[in-house]
């Protein structure tokens, strides 16, 4: 049977996206892994029900593996799960309102549930994370600098790091790296030539657009919920 | 015009002085100080008072952090709980010796300098707790240099010094289910950039006993690792007179070869 990841983000409490995505995964072949890669809260929407759902899955829904995502992270923050920090980011950029949209989203019995999600999932060579292995609100895109990408692998040494902040859809592969290291010390000078094995950064979509990773065949789809229909993304555009 | 950099002082007054008087021989007076001017060693006051007096520009390194905030960095820092208990011991006794003027001094200490393309740094411009080894990783160490917008990064902390060059980079790339098709795939060239560690002033782990510093020629480019000779003895009897672990003074005289450092460098301290 074809293992395959379903990649969901952005779901901000959104219950029916959710039931949608869990119909559309019934339909799918394969073994299914169902990864939820953080914002499962937000301030638009009251969130509980959605957050129930992904405590008590109901018989027929495919087990969702959760991560914490940004809004998470402010939600903890603002409750005081870290310390005396508060989520003055959010507060400084949304307003008061926001922050207190948010906390009104979600009820306080799901903030433990919430505190013990983990950073991210690393599942064979491949790392799954909500924003980047430096820092949950990083967001990584096709234009992110290769470097700074091939860091972000480097730092949860994985070869494929699967991300959402972002919310855009794309599979960015690192075919080649090469660069030439001389150090020179009290001891003399060594020289080193230092190459990557090709290596990918998965950008899986939010909210309706998720993502199916086929884990045989490295091949990636990008889903919109209710239409199963593969989404073609832009390239670099002209170089 | 050549600029010295120091680093690492690490309250070692006799090596300090040396290094200076060296600096100052060969006609240099542009210098810059990577931090930890305090911790282990005896003379933490003189060692500030000495760079104030001279107006070297410095950055905040580790300990110059801890002394001023407390110790917040994870237990990373030291490779043994013996090695651990012995830097909380001088770093209790560096705050308790330290006067508060000094004390205000070493927390308004920047956590970089910039001189045009130079970025000037005490681990890493990520942490002042990060070390980076003369061997880690390339592109991780291309990727520190670039992303802080600086063509040679200096720094200390490993008290290891090295001149580390990283050329002729290159990364491919290619989109995945991308379209138009022709717009797939690109080159990146990476720019040559470097990292130059000034090694320690004054707790030298380089496997010698010397301090060692460096010297970058902005025209030329060119780095050059220097190592002082100083009066370790004076030092050594005074880390005992001072009641600090006699060790401290050990490996002033037998040259340490190894830093007190996390094994895995590309650590940073959750903090
Ligand atoms: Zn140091
Ligand atoms: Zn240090």
């Amino acid at each position: 049977m074809i293992e395959r990841w379903a990649l969901v983000s952005g779901l901000k409490g959104d219950l029916d996206t959710y039931e949608l995505i869990q119909k559309d995964l019934k339909k799918t072949p394969g073994n299914i892994t169902l990864f939820v890669l953080g914002d499962m809260i937000g301030p638009e929407k009251n969130c509980n029900r959605l957050l129930h759902r992904l405590i008590n899955p109901k018989s027929n829904d495919l087990q969702p593996w959760c991560i914490y995502g940004w809004w998470e992270e402010q939600i903890l923050l603002e409750s005081g799960y870290r310390g005396d920090q508060r989520a003055e980011a959010l507060r400084i950029n949304k307003g008061e309102e926001v922050v207190n949209s948010l906390t009104n989203a979600v009820d306080k019995s799901f903030l433990d549930w919430i505190a013990a999600l983990q950073f991210g999932f690393v599942e064979l060579d491949c790392g799954l994370i909500h924003g980047s292995s430096k820092d949950v609100g990083e967001n990584l895109t096709l234009d992110t600098p290769p470097l700074t990408l091939l860091d972000r692998l480097t730092r949860l040494q994985v070869n494929r790091l699967f991300t959402a902040r972002s919310k855009q859809q794309f599979h960015l592969e690192l075919t080649e790296g090469i660069v030439n290291s001389e150090v020179e010390d009290l001891n003399g000078n060594r020289k080193k030539e230092q190459k990557v094995p090709q290596k990918a950064v998965i950008g899986i979509g939010a909210g309706k657009n998720y993502t199916l990773y086929d884990v045989g065949t490295d091949n990636t789809q990008f889903v919109q919920a209710g239409y199963k229909t593969e989404k073609k993304i832009k390239g670099f555009g002209r170089l | 015009m050549n600029q010295a950099v120091i680093s690492c002082l690490h309250a070692n007054l006799p090596a300090v002085e040396a290094v200076l008087k060296d600096i100052e021989l060969q006609g240099i007076t542009n210098i810059t100080c990577l931090g930890d001017l305090v911790g282990y060693g005896p003379q933490p006051n003189e060692v500030i008072e000495l760079i104030r007096d001279k107006e070297i520009p410095t950055c905040q390194g580790c300990w110059d952090e801890d002394v001023v905030d407390g110790l917040d960095a994870c237990d990373c820092s030291y490779p043994s709980q013996l090695a651990e208990k012995r830097g909380h011991f001088a770093h209790k006794w560096t705050t308790d010796k330290l006067t508060t003027e000094n004390k205000d001094y070493l927390a308004n200490l920047p956590y970089s300098i910039r001189k045009d393309k130079c970025l000037f740094v005490h681990g890493s411009p990520n942490s002042q707790h990060e070390y980076l080894l003369p061997d880690m990783d390339a592109f991780a160490a291309l990727e520190r240099v670039e992303n802080a917008r600086a063509e040679i990064l200096f720094c200390g902390h490993t008290h290891q010094p090295y001149i580390r060059e990283l050329a002729d980079g290159l990364i491919a790339v290619k989109i995945k289910n991308a379209v138009p098709k022709d717009t797939q795939e690109k080159e990146i060239q990476l720019p040559m950039r470097r990292i130059v560690n000034a090694g320690s002033v004054g707790e030298p782990r380089h496997g010698g006993t010397k301090a060692t510093y460096v010297v970058h020629n902005d025209v030329t480019n060119e780095v050059k690792i220097r190592e002082v000779e100083y009066d370790i003895e004076l030092t050594c009897k005074a880390i005992i007179d001072a009641g600090l672990p006699p060790i401290f003074a050990w490996r002033l005289k037998n040259g340490f070869e190894f830093a007190e450092q996390a094994e895995d460098a590309s650590h940073v301290c959750e903090r």
